[in-house]
Protein backbone atom coordinates (compact mmCIF):
# COMPACT_ATOMS: atom_id res chain seq x y z
CA UNK A 1 0.00 0.00 0.00
CA UNK A 2 2.75 2.41 0.92
CA UNK A 3 4.36 2.00 -2.51
CA UNK A 4 1.13 3.32 -4.03
CA UNK A 5 1.31 6.46 -1.91
CA UNK A 6 3.77 8.22 -4.19
CA UNK A 7 2.01 7.20 -7.40
CA UNK A 8 -1.39 8.34 -6.11
CA UNK A 9 0.01 11.73 -5.13
CA UNK A 10 1.75 12.07 -8.53
CA UNK A 11 -1.61 11.38 -10.22
CA UNK A 12 -3.34 13.89 -7.92
CA UNK A 13 -0.81 16.59 -8.87
CA UNK A 14 -1.75 16.42 -12.54
CA UNK A 15 -4.04 19.02 -14.03
CA UNK A 16 -7.49 18.55 -15.49
CA UNK A 17 -10.98 19.92 -15.15
CA UNK A 18 -11.74 17.24 -12.52
CA UNK A 19 -8.50 17.93 -10.64
CA UNK A 20 -9.44 21.62 -10.38
CA UNK A 21 -12.86 20.97 -8.82
CA UNK A 22 -13.04 21.75 -5.10
CA UNK A 23 -12.29 18.70 -2.92
CA UNK A 24 -15.61 19.07 -1.06
CA UNK A 25 -17.55 18.58 -4.29
CA UNK A 26 -15.63 15.44 -5.18
CA UNK A 27 -15.91 14.03 -1.65
CA UNK A 28 -19.68 14.57 -1.57
CA UNK A 29 -20.21 13.08 -5.03
CA UNK A 30 -18.03 10.02 -4.37
CA UNK A 31 -19.63 9.33 -0.98
CA UNK A 32 -23.14 9.91 -2.34
CA UNK A 33 -22.58 7.47 -5.21
CA UNK A 34 -21.22 4.82 -2.84
CA UNK A 35 -24.06 5.23 -0.33
CA UNK A 36 -26.69 5.21 -3.09
CA UNK A 37 -25.36 2.00 -4.65
CA UNK A 38 -24.84 0.21 -1.33
CA UNK A 39 -28.42 1.17 -0.40
CA UNK A 40 -29.82 -0.78 -3.38
CA UNK A 41 -31.06 -4.05 -1.82
CA UNK A 42 -29.27 -7.32 -2.62
CA UNK A 43 -32.65 -8.88 -3.31
CA UNK A 44 -33.25 -6.89 -6.54
CA UNK A 45 -30.55 -8.20 -8.86
CA UNK A 46 -31.63 -6.30 -11.96
CA UNK A 47 -31.86 -3.03 -10.06
CA UNK A 48 -28.29 -3.48 -8.78
CA UNK A 49 -27.05 -4.15 -12.31
CA UNK A 50 -28.95 -1.21 -13.78
CA UNK A 51 -27.99 1.35 -11.15
CA UNK A 52 -24.43 -0.03 -11.13
CA UNK A 53 -24.19 0.35 -14.92
CA UNK A 54 -25.48 3.96 -14.83
CA UNK A 55 -23.04 4.85 -12.04
CA UNK A 56 -20.15 3.15 -13.82
CA UNK A 57 -20.86 5.11 -17.01
CA UNK A 58 -20.96 8.29 -14.88
CA UNK A 59 -17.60 7.31 -13.38
CA UNK A 60 -16.13 6.60 -16.84
CA UNK A 61 -17.27 10.01 -18.11
CA UNK A 62 -15.59 11.71 -15.16
CA UNK A 63 -12.45 9.58 -15.55
CA UNK A 64 -12.21 10.59 -19.23
CA UNK A 65 -12.02 14.21 -18.05
CA UNK A 66 -9.10 13.55 -15.69
CA UNK A 67 -6.32 13.20 -18.30
CA UNK A 68 -5.42 9.94 -16.57
CA UNK A 69 -5.22 6.77 -18.63
CA UNK A 70 -7.46 3.79 -17.95
CA UNK A 71 -4.22 1.90 -17.31
CA UNK A 72 -3.85 3.92 -14.09
CA UNK A 73 -7.36 2.92 -13.07
CA UNK A 74 -6.79 -0.73 -13.92
CA UNK A 75 -3.49 -0.84 -12.01
CA UNK A 76 -5.19 0.53 -8.91
CA UNK A 77 -8.13 -1.83 -9.30
CA UNK A 78 -5.69 -4.72 -9.61
CA UNK A 79 -4.06 -3.69 -6.33
CA UNK A 80 -7.38 -3.67 -4.46
CA UNK A 81 -9.64 -6.29 -5.99
CA UNK A 82 -7.75 -9.63 -5.64
CA UNK A 83 -8.15 -10.10 -1.85
CA UNK A 84 -11.87 -9.34 -1.70
CA UNK A 85 -12.29 -10.81 -5.16
CA UNK A 86 -11.39 -14.19 -3.65
CA UNK A 87 -14.00 -13.72 -0.91
CA UNK A 88 -16.57 -12.77 -3.56
CA UNK A 89 -15.55 -15.85 -5.55
CA UNK A 90 -16.07 -18.08 -2.50
CA UNK A 91 -19.70 -16.92 -2.37
CA UNK A 92 -20.57 -19.33 -5.18
CA UNK A 93 -20.10 -22.26 -2.75
CA UNK A 94 -22.32 -20.89 0.03
CA UNK A 95 -26.02 -20.41 0.58
CA UNK A 96 -27.08 -17.12 2.11
CA UNK A 97 -30.16 -15.63 3.70
CA UNK A 98 -31.20 -13.63 0.61
CA UNK A 99 -32.55 -16.64 -1.29
CA UNK A 100 -34.90 -19.41 -0.23
CA UNK A 101 -34.57 -21.85 -3.14
CA UNK A 102 -31.21 -23.00 -4.42
CA UNK A 103 -30.47 -24.80 -7.67
CA UNK A 104 -27.25 -26.76 -8.00
CA UNK A 105 -25.25 -25.85 -11.10
CA UNK A 106 -22.30 -28.11 -10.39
CA UNK A 107 -21.55 -30.75 -7.76
CA UNK A 108 -17.99 -31.10 -6.57
CA UNK A 109 -16.30 -33.73 -4.36
CA UNK A 110 -16.65 -33.53 -0.54
CA UNK A 111 -20.27 -32.46 -0.82
CA UNK A 112 -19.42 -29.02 -2.20
CA UNK A 113 -21.88 -27.53 -4.69
CA UNK A 114 -22.04 -24.41 -6.79
CA UNK A 115 -25.50 -22.81 -6.80
CA UNK A 116 -27.06 -20.60 -9.47
CA UNK A 117 -28.38 -18.21 -6.81
CA UNK A 118 -24.96 -18.00 -5.13
CA UNK A 119 -23.33 -17.10 -8.45
CA UNK A 120 -25.97 -14.38 -8.84
CA UNK A 121 -25.27 -13.06 -5.34
CA UNK A 122 -21.51 -13.07 -5.98
CA UNK A 123 -22.08 -11.06 -9.15
CA UNK A 124 -24.24 -8.55 -7.26
CA UNK A 125 -21.50 -8.13 -4.64
CA UNK A 126 -18.87 -7.74 -7.34
CA UNK A 127 -20.82 -5.05 -9.22
CA UNK A 128 -21.40 -3.04 -6.03
CA UNK A 129 -17.79 -3.48 -4.87
CA UNK A 130 -16.30 -2.51 -8.25
CA UNK A 131 -18.35 0.65 -8.67
CA UNK A 132 -17.73 1.79 -5.06
CA UNK A 133 -13.98 1.24 -5.41
CA UNK A 134 -14.01 3.09 -8.75
CA UNK A 135 -15.38 6.25 -7.13
CA UNK A 136 -12.74 6.06 -4.38
CA UNK A 137 -10.03 5.71 -7.03
CA UNK A 138 -11.46 8.72 -8.88
CA UNK A 139 -11.51 10.79 -5.69
CA UNK A 140 -7.99 9.93 -4.55
CA UNK A 141 -6.41 10.13 -8.02
CA UNK A 142 -7.69 13.64 -8.64
CA UNK A 143 -7.48 15.23 -5.16
CA UNK A 144 -4.27 16.09 -3.35
CA UNK A 145 -4.12 14.83 0.23
CA UNK A 146 -3.92 18.29 1.77
CA UNK A 147 -6.90 19.42 -0.34
CA UNK A 148 -8.85 16.45 0.92
CA UNK A 149 -7.94 17.40 4.49
CA UNK A 150 -8.95 21.04 3.89
CA UNK A 151 -12.20 19.86 2.33
CA UNK A 152 -12.92 17.62 5.32
CA UNK A 153 -12.12 20.41 7.79
CA UNK A 154 -14.37 22.87 5.93
CA UNK A 155 -17.19 20.31 6.07
CA UNK A 156 -16.98 20.10 9.87
CA UNK A 157 -14.34 17.52 10.71
CA UNK A 158 -13.36 18.02 14.41
CA UNK A 159 -10.31 20.26 14.82
CA UNK A 160 -8.40 17.59 16.77
CA UNK A 161 -8.79 15.16 13.90
CA UNK A 162 -7.88 17.77 11.30
CA UNK A 163 -4.71 18.75 13.17
CA UNK A 164 -3.57 15.17 13.81
CA UNK A 165 -4.55 14.09 10.29
CA UNK A 166 -2.61 16.99 8.79
CA UNK A 167 0.51 15.97 10.67
CA UNK A 168 -0.08 12.31 9.93
CA UNK A 169 -0.23 13.00 6.19
CA UNK A 170 3.15 14.75 6.36
CA UNK A 171 4.63 11.79 8.22
CA UNK A 172 3.19 9.33 5.73
CA UNK A 173 5.66 10.53 3.14
CA UNK A 174 8.51 10.47 5.67
CA UNK A 175 7.53 6.89 6.44
CA UNK A 176 7.24 6.14 2.75
CA UNK A 177 10.86 7.16 2.19
CA UNK A 178 11.94 5.39 5.38
CA UNK A 179 10.06 2.25 4.33
CA UNK A 180 11.89 2.27 1.01
CA UNK A 181 15.25 2.78 2.73
CA UNK A 182 14.57 -0.02 5.23
CA UNK A 183 13.59 -2.35 2.40
CA UNK A 184 16.70 -1.41 0.43
CA UNK A 185 18.86 -1.98 3.51
CA UNK A 186 17.30 -5.38 4.13
CA UNK A 187 17.76 -6.26 0.46
CA UNK A 188 21.41 -5.15 0.61
CA UNK A 189 21.90 -7.60 3.48
CA UNK A 190 20.21 -10.27 1.32
CA UNK A 191 17.50 -10.50 3.98
CA UNK A 192 14.25 -11.83 2.63
CA UNK A 193 11.41 -12.23 5.11
CA UNK A 194 9.98 -15.07 2.98
CA UNK A 195 13.33 -16.93 2.77
CA UNK A 196 12.70 -20.35 4.34
CA UNK A 197 16.43 -20.99 4.71
CA UNK A 198 16.51 -18.43 7.52
CA UNK A 199 15.18 -19.44 10.96
CA UNK A 200 11.62 -18.20 11.46
CA UNK A 201 12.36 -16.60 14.84
CA UNK A 202 15.31 -14.75 13.35
CA UNK A 203 13.09 -13.33 10.58
CA UNK A 204 10.45 -12.19 13.08
CA UNK A 205 13.08 -10.65 15.38
CA UNK A 206 14.53 -8.69 12.47
CA UNK A 207 11.06 -7.45 11.52
CA UNK A 208 10.31 -6.47 15.13
CA UNK A 209 13.54 -4.51 15.44
CA UNK A 210 12.95 -2.89 12.07
CA UNK A 211 9.49 -1.78 13.14
CA UNK A 212 10.75 -0.55 16.53
CA UNK A 213 13.54 1.36 14.81
CA UNK A 214 11.02 2.97 12.46
CA UNK A 215 8.97 4.12 15.45
CA UNK A 216 11.95 5.60 17.25
CA UNK A 217 13.31 7.31 14.16
CA UNK A 218 9.90 8.69 13.30
CA UNK A 219 9.32 9.93 16.85
CA UNK A 220 12.66 11.69 16.76
CA UNK A 221 11.55 13.26 13.49
CA UNK A 222 8.33 14.23 15.31
CA UNK A 223 10.35 15.84 18.10
CA UNK A 224 12.28 17.92 15.59
CA UNK A 225 9.01 19.03 13.98
CA UNK A 226 7.56 19.77 17.42
CA UNK A 227 10.54 21.96 18.32
CA UNK A 228 10.17 23.82 15.03
CA UNK A 229 6.46 24.29 15.73
CA UNK A 230 7.20 25.71 19.19
CA UNK A 231 9.61 28.17 17.59
CA UNK A 232 6.80 29.35 15.32
CA UNK A 233 4.42 29.99 18.18
CA UNK A 234 2.56 26.69 18.35
CA UNK A 235 0.59 26.09 21.55
CA UNK A 236 -2.02 23.74 23.04
CA UNK A 237 -4.89 25.83 21.74
CA UNK A 238 -3.49 26.00 18.19
CA UNK A 239 -5.55 24.61 15.36
CA UNK A 240 -5.03 24.52 11.62
CA UNK A 241 -6.53 27.59 10.01
CA UNK A 242 -8.56 27.08 6.86
CA UNK A 243 -9.83 30.24 5.26
CA UNK A 244 -13.41 30.32 4.04
CA UNK A 245 -13.64 29.26 0.43
CA UNK A 246 -17.11 29.43 -1.13
CA UNK A 247 -17.79 27.09 -4.02
CA UNK A 248 -17.84 28.69 -7.47
CA UNK A 249 -21.02 28.76 -9.54
CA UNK A 250 -19.70 26.01 -11.84
CA UNK A 251 -18.91 23.80 -8.87
CA UNK A 252 -22.38 24.32 -7.40
CA UNK A 253 -23.89 23.46 -10.79
CA UNK A 254 -21.75 20.32 -11.16
CA UNK A 255 -22.51 19.25 -7.60
CA UNK A 256 -26.26 19.80 -8.03
CA UNK A 257 -26.48 17.95 -11.36
CA UNK A 258 -24.36 15.06 -10.06
CA UNK A 259 -26.37 14.69 -6.86
CA UNK A 260 -29.60 14.90 -8.81
CA UNK A 261 -28.34 12.10 -11.06
CA UNK A 262 -27.12 9.96 -8.15
CA UNK A 263 -30.40 10.32 -6.24
CA UNK A 264 -32.75 10.15 -9.23
CA UNK A 265 -31.36 7.06 -10.94
CA UNK A 266 -32.00 4.55 -8.10
CA UNK A 267 -35.45 6.03 -7.41
CA UNK A 268 -36.36 6.05 -11.10
CA UNK A 269 -35.22 2.45 -11.55
CA UNK A 270 -37.09 1.43 -8.39
CA UNK A 271 -40.33 3.19 -9.32
CA UNK A 272 -40.38 2.18 -12.98
CA UNK A 273 -39.87 -1.25 -14.43
CA UNK A 274 -36.90 -0.08 -16.45
CA UNK A 275 -34.05 -2.58 -16.24
CA UNK A 276 -30.98 -2.96 -18.41
CA UNK A 277 -30.91 -6.74 -17.88
CA UNK B 1 -10.10 -7.41 8.17
CA UNK B 2 -10.85 -4.14 6.34
CA UNK B 3 -14.45 -4.81 5.26
CA UNK B 4 -15.14 -2.98 1.97
CA UNK B 5 -18.35 -1.31 0.81
CA UNK B 6 -21.15 -3.62 -0.33
CA UNK B 7 -20.34 -6.40 2.17
CA UNK B 8 -22.58 -4.90 4.88
CA UNK B 9 -26.16 -3.68 4.10
CA UNK B 10 -26.55 0.07 4.41
CA UNK B 11 -28.82 -0.06 7.50
CA UNK B 12 -26.41 -2.30 9.38
CA UNK B 13 -23.53 -0.06 8.33
CA UNK B 14 -25.47 2.91 9.73
CA UNK B 15 -25.91 1.15 13.09
CA UNK B 16 -22.19 0.36 13.28
CA UNK B 17 -21.45 3.98 12.33
CA UNK B 18 -23.61 5.26 15.21
CA UNK B 19 -21.85 2.96 17.69
CA UNK B 20 -18.46 3.96 16.29
CA UNK B 21 -19.37 7.66 16.56
CA UNK B 22 -20.01 7.25 20.29
CA UNK B 23 -16.50 5.84 20.75
CA UNK B 24 -15.00 8.42 18.39
CA UNK B 25 -16.59 11.14 20.56
CA UNK B 26 -15.02 9.53 23.65
CA UNK B 27 -11.68 9.33 21.83
CA UNK B 28 -12.01 13.02 20.95
CA UNK B 29 -12.66 13.75 24.63
CA UNK B 30 -9.48 11.81 25.45
CA UNK B 31 -7.61 13.83 22.82
CA UNK B 32 -8.86 17.14 24.27
CA UNK B 33 -7.84 16.17 27.81
CA UNK B 34 -4.75 14.08 27.25
CA UNK B 35 -3.26 15.08 23.91
CA UNK B 36 -1.04 17.87 25.11
CA UNK B 37 1.50 19.76 23.05
CA UNK B 38 4.13 17.06 23.41
CA UNK B 39 1.81 14.17 22.71
CA UNK B 40 0.33 15.47 19.46
CA UNK B 41 3.42 14.76 17.33
CA UNK B 42 3.64 11.29 18.90
CA UNK B 43 -0.01 10.59 18.05
CA UNK B 44 0.52 11.73 14.46
CA UNK B 45 3.74 9.73 14.18
CA UNK B 46 2.08 6.64 15.65
CA UNK B 47 -0.81 6.98 13.19
CA UNK B 48 1.58 7.26 10.24
CA UNK B 49 3.70 4.49 11.78
CA UNK B 50 0.78 2.09 12.12
CA UNK B 51 -0.16 2.89 8.54
CA UNK B 52 3.38 1.97 7.52
CA UNK B 53 3.39 -1.13 9.75
CA UNK B 54 0.26 -2.38 8.03
CA UNK B 55 2.29 -2.24 4.80
CA UNK B 56 4.80 -4.81 6.06
CA UNK B 57 3.62 -8.19 4.83
CA UNK B 58 4.34 -10.94 7.32
CA UNK B 59 4.71 -14.54 6.14
CA UNK B 60 1.94 -16.80 7.50
CA UNK B 61 2.07 -20.15 5.69
CA UNK B 62 1.52 -21.76 2.29
CA UNK B 63 2.61 -18.55 0.55
CA UNK B 64 -0.02 -16.40 2.29
CA UNK B 65 0.77 -13.27 4.24
CA UNK B 66 -0.91 -10.85 6.60
CA UNK B 67 -0.18 -7.52 8.23
CA UNK B 68 -0.15 -6.06 11.70
CA UNK B 69 -3.20 -4.26 13.08
CA UNK B 70 -1.37 -2.12 15.63
CA UNK B 71 -4.27 -1.41 18.02
CA UNK B 72 -2.53 -3.01 21.01
CA UNK B 73 0.74 -1.28 20.19
CA UNK B 74 -0.89 2.16 20.14
CA UNK B 75 -2.89 1.51 23.34
CA UNK B 76 0.15 0.19 25.22
CA UNK B 77 2.50 2.99 24.16
CA UNK B 78 -0.01 5.79 24.81
CA UNK B 79 -1.53 4.16 27.88
CA UNK B 80 -5.20 4.33 26.87
CA UNK B 81 -7.62 2.33 24.68
CA UNK B 82 -9.08 5.64 23.51
CA UNK B 83 -5.68 6.52 22.05
CA UNK B 84 -5.94 3.37 19.94
CA UNK B 85 -9.45 4.40 18.79
CA UNK B 86 -8.24 7.90 17.92
CA UNK B 87 -5.20 6.66 16.02
CA UNK B 88 -6.92 3.76 14.25
CA UNK B 89 -9.73 6.11 13.18
CA UNK B 90 -7.17 8.35 11.47
CA UNK B 91 -5.45 5.37 9.86
CA UNK B 92 -8.70 3.80 8.65
CA UNK B 93 -9.99 7.09 7.21
CA UNK B 94 -6.82 7.51 5.16
CA UNK B 95 -6.86 3.87 4.05
CA UNK B 96 -10.52 4.00 3.03
CA UNK B 97 -10.50 7.37 1.28
CA UNK B 98 -7.11 7.20 -0.42
CA UNK B 99 -6.50 3.52 -1.03
CA UNK B 100 -9.94 1.93 -1.08
CA UNK B 101 -8.77 -0.42 1.68
CA UNK B 102 -11.99 -0.71 3.68
CA UNK B 103 -15.20 1.04 2.70
CA UNK B 104 -16.97 4.31 3.46
CA UNK B 105 -20.28 2.76 4.56
CA UNK B 106 -18.31 0.10 6.46
CA UNK B 107 -15.83 2.51 8.04
CA UNK B 108 -17.82 2.48 11.29
CA UNK B 109 -17.62 -1.33 11.36
CA UNK B 110 -13.87 -1.29 10.75
CA UNK B 111 -13.32 1.36 13.45
CA UNK B 112 -15.31 -0.77 15.92
CA UNK B 113 -13.31 -3.91 15.04
CA UNK B 114 -9.77 -2.63 14.88
CA UNK B 115 -9.94 0.55 16.95
CA UNK B 116 -12.53 -0.09 19.67
CA UNK B 117 -12.31 -3.87 20.13
CA UNK B 118 -8.61 -4.07 19.25
CA UNK B 119 -7.75 -1.14 21.50
CA UNK B 120 -9.81 -2.24 24.52
CA UNK B 121 -8.85 -5.93 24.26
CA UNK B 122 -5.18 -5.06 23.77
CA UNK B 123 -4.98 -2.49 26.56
CA UNK B 124 -6.92 -4.34 29.26
CA UNK B 125 -5.33 -7.72 28.47
CA UNK B 126 -1.95 -6.04 28.84
CA UNK B 127 -2.95 -4.30 32.09
CA UNK B 128 -4.46 -7.47 33.56
CA UNK B 129 -1.54 -9.71 32.66
CA UNK B 130 1.01 -7.14 33.83
CA UNK B 131 -0.79 -6.97 37.16
CA UNK B 132 -0.73 -10.74 37.55
CA UNK B 133 2.56 -11.79 35.97
CA UNK B 134 4.68 -8.59 35.99
CA UNK B 135 6.17 -9.99 32.82
CA UNK B 136 6.28 -7.41 30.04
CA UNK B 137 7.00 -9.66 27.03
CA UNK B 138 4.29 -12.20 27.98
CA UNK B 139 1.73 -9.47 28.68
CA UNK B 140 2.43 -7.59 25.45
CA UNK B 141 2.44 -10.81 23.43
CA UNK B 142 -0.98 -12.00 24.62
CA UNK B 143 -2.43 -8.48 24.42
CA UNK B 144 -1.34 -8.15 20.79
CA UNK B 145 -2.43 -11.71 19.94
CA UNK B 146 -5.93 -11.22 21.37
CA UNK B 147 -6.18 -7.73 19.85
CA UNK B 148 -5.64 -9.36 16.46
CA UNK B 149 -7.80 -12.47 16.96
CA UNK B 150 -10.91 -11.03 18.66
CA UNK B 151 -11.55 -8.27 16.06
CA UNK B 152 -11.17 -10.87 13.29
CA UNK B 153 -13.82 -13.09 14.94
CA UNK B 154 -16.09 -10.06 15.34
CA UNK B 155 -15.56 -9.31 11.65
CA UNK B 156 -16.70 -12.87 10.81
CA UNK B 157 -19.82 -12.43 12.98
CA UNK B 158 -20.64 -9.08 11.36
CA UNK B 159 -20.35 -10.57 7.89
CA UNK B 160 -22.64 -13.43 8.98
CA UNK B 161 -25.20 -10.94 10.30
CA UNK B 162 -24.88 -9.08 7.00
CA UNK B 163 -25.53 -12.35 5.16
CA UNK B 164 -22.36 -12.14 3.11
CA UNK B 165 -20.44 -15.06 4.67
CA UNK B 166 -21.57 -18.15 6.61
CA UNK B 167 -20.84 -18.10 10.35
CA UNK B 168 -18.92 -21.33 10.93
CA UNK B 169 -16.79 -21.06 7.79
CA UNK B 170 -16.10 -17.40 8.58
CA UNK B 171 -15.18 -18.07 12.21
CA UNK B 172 -12.94 -21.00 11.28
CA UNK B 173 -11.22 -19.21 8.38
CA UNK B 174 -10.79 -15.86 10.13
CA UNK B 175 -10.02 -17.52 13.48
CA UNK B 176 -7.26 -19.82 12.19
CA UNK B 177 -5.77 -17.21 9.88
CA UNK B 178 -5.69 -14.44 12.47
CA UNK B 179 -4.60 -16.76 15.28
CA UNK B 180 -1.46 -17.34 13.19
CA UNK B 181 -1.09 -13.68 12.23
CA UNK B 182 -1.76 -12.83 15.88
CA UNK B 183 1.26 -14.89 16.95
CA UNK B 184 3.41 -12.96 14.50
CA UNK B 185 1.81 -9.69 15.61
CA UNK B 186 2.53 -10.70 19.22
CA UNK B 187 6.22 -11.37 18.57
CA UNK B 188 6.68 -8.25 16.50
CA UNK B 189 4.81 -6.06 19.04
CA UNK B 190 6.94 -7.46 21.88
CA UNK B 191 10.10 -6.71 19.89
CA UNK B 192 8.89 -3.20 19.03
CA UNK B 193 7.75 -2.35 22.59
CA UNK B 194 10.94 -3.90 24.04
CA UNK B 195 13.11 -1.83 21.71
CA UNK B 196 11.21 1.40 22.43
CA UNK B 197 11.19 0.73 26.21
CA UNK B 198 14.93 0.13 26.07
CA UNK B 199 15.93 3.00 23.80
CA UNK B 200 13.29 5.63 24.67
CA UNK B 201 11.42 4.67 27.87
CA UNK B 202 10.09 8.24 28.13
CA UNK B 203 7.80 7.59 25.14
CA UNK B 204 5.74 4.89 26.87
CA UNK B 205 2.83 5.96 29.06
CA UNK B 206 1.64 2.59 30.36
CA UNK B 207 4.51 1.92 32.75
CA UNK B 208 6.30 -0.65 30.60
CA UNK B 209 9.97 -0.99 31.48
CA UNK B 210 12.51 -3.10 29.68
CA UNK B 211 13.62 -6.18 31.63
CA UNK B 212 16.80 -5.73 33.63
CA UNK B 213 19.99 -6.25 31.70
CA UNK B 214 18.58 -4.90 28.48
Amino acid sequence: MIEELFQIERDAYRDSIVHRIDARVKIVIAFAAIIALVAVPYSDRDMVYTVGAFFFVFFCLLWCCTNLSFGVYLRRIWAIVPLWGIIILFQVFFRNKYYTDYHVVMSLPLGISIYAESIEFATILFVKFLVCISFIILLSSTTKMHEMLEGGARMGMPAEFALALGMMIRYLFVFGYMYRKVNETLATKCFDVFDRHLPYRYRLRQLGYTIGTMFIRSYEQGERVYTSMLCRGYGRESYLFFERKPLRAGEWAFLSVSLLFIITIPFAVWLTSFRLV
Amino acid sequence: MHIPDAFIPIWQGAIYWIIALVFIALALKWARNEMNEEKLPLVAVLAAGIFALQSFNLPVSMGTSGHLVGGALAAIILGSPFAAIFILTLVLIVQAVLFGDGGITTLGTNIINMGVIGGFVGFYTFRGLMGVSKNMPVSVFFAAWLACLIPALCCAVEMFVAGTFPLMEGLVAMGIYHAIIGVIEGFVTVAAVYLIATARPDLIDSGVVAPAGA
